[in-house]
């Protein structure tokens, strides 16, 4: 098979002229485009962290100072926690290793985060998270107790802790629809569970891992679970379109949104999920803004975000990276895991493998190529005009990345055959 | 009693042979020149394991079994090899059975091949207890050794459990996987982001083979991995934890440093004996009813048995309580305490079969039937949902359905009251329950397959219990805390699980 990522190809060069484009196009054109919540350069903390079992509310407070401090933007407010459970069963495991040390952040992380809520003043704190199941309405709690979290010692760190399954409805009776404020490239809203609304402060509590079809999943990857998969997921499943509800309606686009619930701005625009899932992803920060990034990276997953993925490893990079713009968290992250903020497509760690038994035939394009490109995340919420992913203009805070990083590239090699 | 008449009783009775099978606890005990004629063409072993096998009839290998419960050896007997060495194998197995039997144990020659005259009449000759058939065929042993006059037992190892099933014998063997648990993602297998790590189980397998409420011993044969730590006590559990045992096998480099003292080899057989002797000292466990409010009707004349065994295999990993009953015995009665029933599998149902089904489901049962069931097949998904009187019916479109699909799904249509049991955080870990006082006592078994512990298992059980102790073989019991949950439950913590550990609820009188 014919090995096109080595090659700079007509479609490379589409890609890099629309990718300019859109940078261009992102400066902020003013009228209809609303500032962020959080500024569009913003320092970011990075820290060498030898376990979960270190003092990780004195670790994370010593890096919200580092970023400027976060007290005054907490202090009375309803603060939400987007936690990454990557597939959220609970069950998907490396033998011997928790989730919390593979696809999902560790309950150690957010504990310490809820106890610093707490003591900053937080009015509530609410744990959210979209689970698998087709029957929705067990507390996201079970879902925690799966990992072994100490669901207890979490609620009792703080004198108002709600947890939420956001898949559905939850608490309330309508989905609230955020319209996306950022220049919006594939939706122009979604409709979310009201959490994503009624919220003061929204924390991106996302894992430092790779990604298999993205390269990457940081905290803009994060709010993919945002999106709720009774919602969208309404309408059956036609013939030949993914078993998995979201990857229907996003990954592929190969069903629309059900009525009533905000369309896609053009219908006929690519259905490649290399291409749409950079943009989505953009839209989803653009329209619920994350006000703070957490990636726990101190042990993670290698070469996927699930454990089912071939040749994932597990790795522990000993890496915490906390900034309030999350364009600029996830850039820097990425430098963190050695990879370059500014890649592009069929760059590390966009140039992917992808096996033609698990994606729909016309995924792989052209026909029968597997190694596949998708766009960097960051550079579409760059072009978005949600903040910036040149690491020049980025003041890093804590340890410096030349000290701290942590090769995932080197191995993620044994990911696939390239 | 005078003290001395005691201790003379003692030593001229010696210790009791155990004569029932049913407390029978076995080890393969395999050795002598027939064993080293039966691997010649392995070139794997080197001399000094060649030469403990070789000698492993040597009587103070017997003194290994001082402070373990196993008092049944499978000792190599018959392979249908060059005559003298059969000869001289009897012999060496004559002697030692002599000598086993003054302590009490049991002796079962291997039969791996051979003349069934010529073995039977060698057995005889040896004062075997009774024959494990590995090969060859058992009637005609058995017909052989009768005409001996022989009372020993035939044990056949079999190695199609569907076929066993059925059989009335008081004792049953049959070769089993070796228990472990695996990433899919290791061996280039794509799974979904949150797929569980695979366990090859026997648990299932024991269960299996309890279509009847009476207890009879089930063995499992299976070989374990030497260099997989744990792997001696997992393989011990695995077959214990639902009432079967393990035949005992050790391989040949542990059985040679043991010979030799070597203090790692010791401390390993000391802890396959602690785990042997955990399961014989909660023999009474053995005696609990299989709970689950999940009925699975088994068809043992089935068309696809490996398919049905999967069912059972693949429900039990998704730590689904359930309970089996045998196609013969369906009725409105055998599934009147059923919640749901599983029967997609069923070959050509007759009318008194599906209006039996019908029935349980108008009454408000789920049923999970194949597409036999008839109107109403899914199209696009696995399977339709449809309501059926007071109850509903899930009709799956393949036929037989995906055992992988089917597990996953009874997650989706069962409410965790009707699963009766939840567990959580066992992502390497099989559960089985199991009552006892009409479901006053709960013992919720657990094994670990992994090689590290687990932090943090919670259960939770439909009722009200005050009691909650947590049994280990490496500890002694511990009180947990039971706590009630919502939906008139309990909940208990189990603080870490290494391997094998047993919770018992119990309610107050």
């Amino acid at each position: 098979m014919e090995d096109n990522h080595r090659t700079f190809s007509r479609r490379d060069l589409l890609a890099v002229s629309g990718l300019s484009a859109g940078v261009l196009a992102a400066r902020p054109a003013a009228a209809d485009v609303a500032p962020p919540s959080s500024p569009l350069v913003s320092p970011v903390s990075v820290a060498k962290v030898t376990g979960y079992d270190v003092d990780l509310v004195a670790q994370l407070n010593k890096m919200f100072d580092q970023i400027g401090g976060i007290g005054q933007l907490v202090r009375g407010k309803t603060v939400a926690m987007k936690v990454n459970l990557t597939g959220s069963s609970g069950t998907g495991r490396h033998v011997g290793l928790s989730a919390g040390q593979t696809s999902w952040v560790h309950p150690n992380v957010v504990g310490a985060l809820t106890a610093i809520f707490a003591r900053m003043g937080a009015k509530r704190i609410r744990i959210l998270e979209s689970t698998f199941r087709k029957h929705y309405g067990s507390p996201l709690e079970d879902t925690l107790l799966n990992d072994g979290w100490d669901v207890q010692a979490i609620k009792s760190a703080a004198p108002v802790v709600e947890f939420e399954d956001t898949n559905g409805l939850g608490q309330a009776k309508q989905y609230s629809v955020l319209k996306v404020k950022s220049r919006p490239y594939i939706f122009p809203a979604f409709s979310v569970n009201h959490s994503y609304e009624d919220c003061d402060f929204f924390v991106s509590v996302g894992k430092m891992k790779n990604h298999e079809e993205l390269g990457v999943t940081l905290s803009m990857k994060n709010l993919f679970g945002i999106t709720p998969e009774l919602l969208y997921g309404l309408l059956p499943k036609p013939p030949g379109a993914s078993q998995w509800i979201r990857e229907r309606v996003f990954h592929y686009g190969q069903v629309a949104p059900p009525a009533g619930v905000p369309q896609e701005i053009d219908p006929k625009s690519n259905r490649y999920e290399g291409w749409r899932m950079p943009r989505l992803l953009t839209d989803l920060c653009g329209a619920r803004p994350i006000d703070l990034s957490i990636l726990d990276g101190i042990e993670t997953l290698i070469g996927g975000e699930g454990t089912g993925m071939p040749g994932t490893k597990h790795g522990k990079p000993g890496l915490l990276v906390v900034g309030r713009n999350c364009v600029c968290t996830d850039a820097v992250a990425m430098a963190a895991m050695g990879y370059n903020p500014r890649a592009g497509r069929h760059e590390a760690p966009f140039r992917l493998y992808k096996s033609p038994k698990d994606h729909p035939p016309e995924q792989l394009i052209p026909p029968e190529e597997w190694h596949q490109y998708a766009d960097n995340t960051v550079l579409m919420g760059e072009g978005a005009g949600l903040g910036t992913a040149d690491l020049s203009k980025i003041e890093i805070s804590g340890a410096r990345i030349k000290d701290v990083f942590y090769d995932y590239e080197a191995h993620w090699k044994g990911q696939a055959p390239v | 009693m005078n003290c001395f008449v005691a201790l003379a009783l003692t030593f001229a009775v010696g210790p009791a042979l155990c004569a029932d099978p049913a407390g029978w606890i076995p080890a393969r005990w395999e050795g002598g020149p027939l064993e080293l004629s039966r691997r010649a063409n392995d070139k794997t072993e080197d001399a000094s394991v060649r030469t403990t096998i070789g000698r492993w009839y040597d009587p103070a290998t017997l003194d290994l079994l001082e402070g373990t419960p196993i008092n049944c050896l499978l000792v190599t007997f018959s392979a249908g090899a060059e005559s003298e060495v059969e000869r001289k194998q009897h012999q060496l197995v004559k002697e030692y059975a002599r000598l086993a039997h003054k302590r009490g144990i049991s002796v079962l020659g291997i039969v791996y091949g051979g003349d069934p005259q010529a073995i039977a009449a060698a057995a005889l000759d040896a004062g075997l207890d009774g024959l494990a058939v590995q090969g060859g065929v058992p009637e005609k042993l058995e017909a052989a050794l009768r005409a001996n006059g022989s009372t020993a037992l035939v044990i056949p190892i079999a190695r199609d459990a569907a076929a066993a099933r059925t059989s009335k014998a008081r004792l049953l063997a049959v070769e089993g996987v070796r228990p472990s648990a695996r990433n899919l993602a290791d061996e280039g297998i794509r799974a979904g982001a949150s797929d569980e790590p695979w366990i090859d189980s026997n648990i299932w397998l024991v269960r299996s083979f309890r279509l009847e409420a009476a207890w009879r011993p089930i063995w499992i044969d299976q070989r374990p991995n030497p260099t997989s730590e744990g792997d001696y006590v997992r393989c011990v559990a695995d077959a214990a934890l639902a009432g079967g045992r393990w035949i005992v096998a050790l391989d040949d480099e542990l059985r040679a440093s043991l010979l030799r003292k070597d203090p790692h080899a010791l401390a390993a057989w000391r802890t396959i004996g602690t785990y042997l002797k955990f399961a014989e000292d909660h023999g009474e466990w053995r005696g609990f009813a299989p709970y689950g409010n999940l009925g699975i009707i088994l068809d043992t004349a089935g068309e696809n048995p490996d398919i049905s065994d999967e069912y059972l295999n693949l429900v039990a990993r998704r730590q689904v309580p359930y309970r089996l009953v045998s196609r013969c015995d369906l009725s409105a009665a055998s599934l009147a305490s059923f919640r749901a029933v599983l029967v997609v599998d069923l070959a050509s149902p007759t009318e008194a079969e599906r209006s039996v089904l019908r029935g349980f489901a108008e009454n408000g049962g789920l049923l999970m039937a194949g597409p036999w069931w008839g109107d109403g097949a899914a199209k696009n998904e696995p399977y339709a949902e449809l309501p059926l009187g007071k109850g509903r019916v899930a009709i799956y479109k393949e036929d037989p359905p995906n055992p992988e699909g089917v597990a996953r799904d009874l997650l989706d249509l069962l409410e965790p009251e009707v699963m009766g049991l939840s567990v959580f955080n066992v992502p390497t870990a099989i559960s089985y329950a199991s009552t006892s006082d009409s479901g006053k006592r709960v013992l919720v078994q657990l094994l670990n397959y992994a090689g590290r512990p687990i932090e943090r298992v919670t259960l939770r059980f439909n009722g009200i219990f005050k009691v909650a102790r947590f049994y280990t073989p490496e500890s002694p019991p511990m009180d947990l805390a039971p706590r009630p949950a919502a939906n008139g439950r309990t909940e208990v913590l189990i603080p870490k699980l290494a391997a094998w550990g047993a919770v018992l609820l119990e309610q107050p009188n």
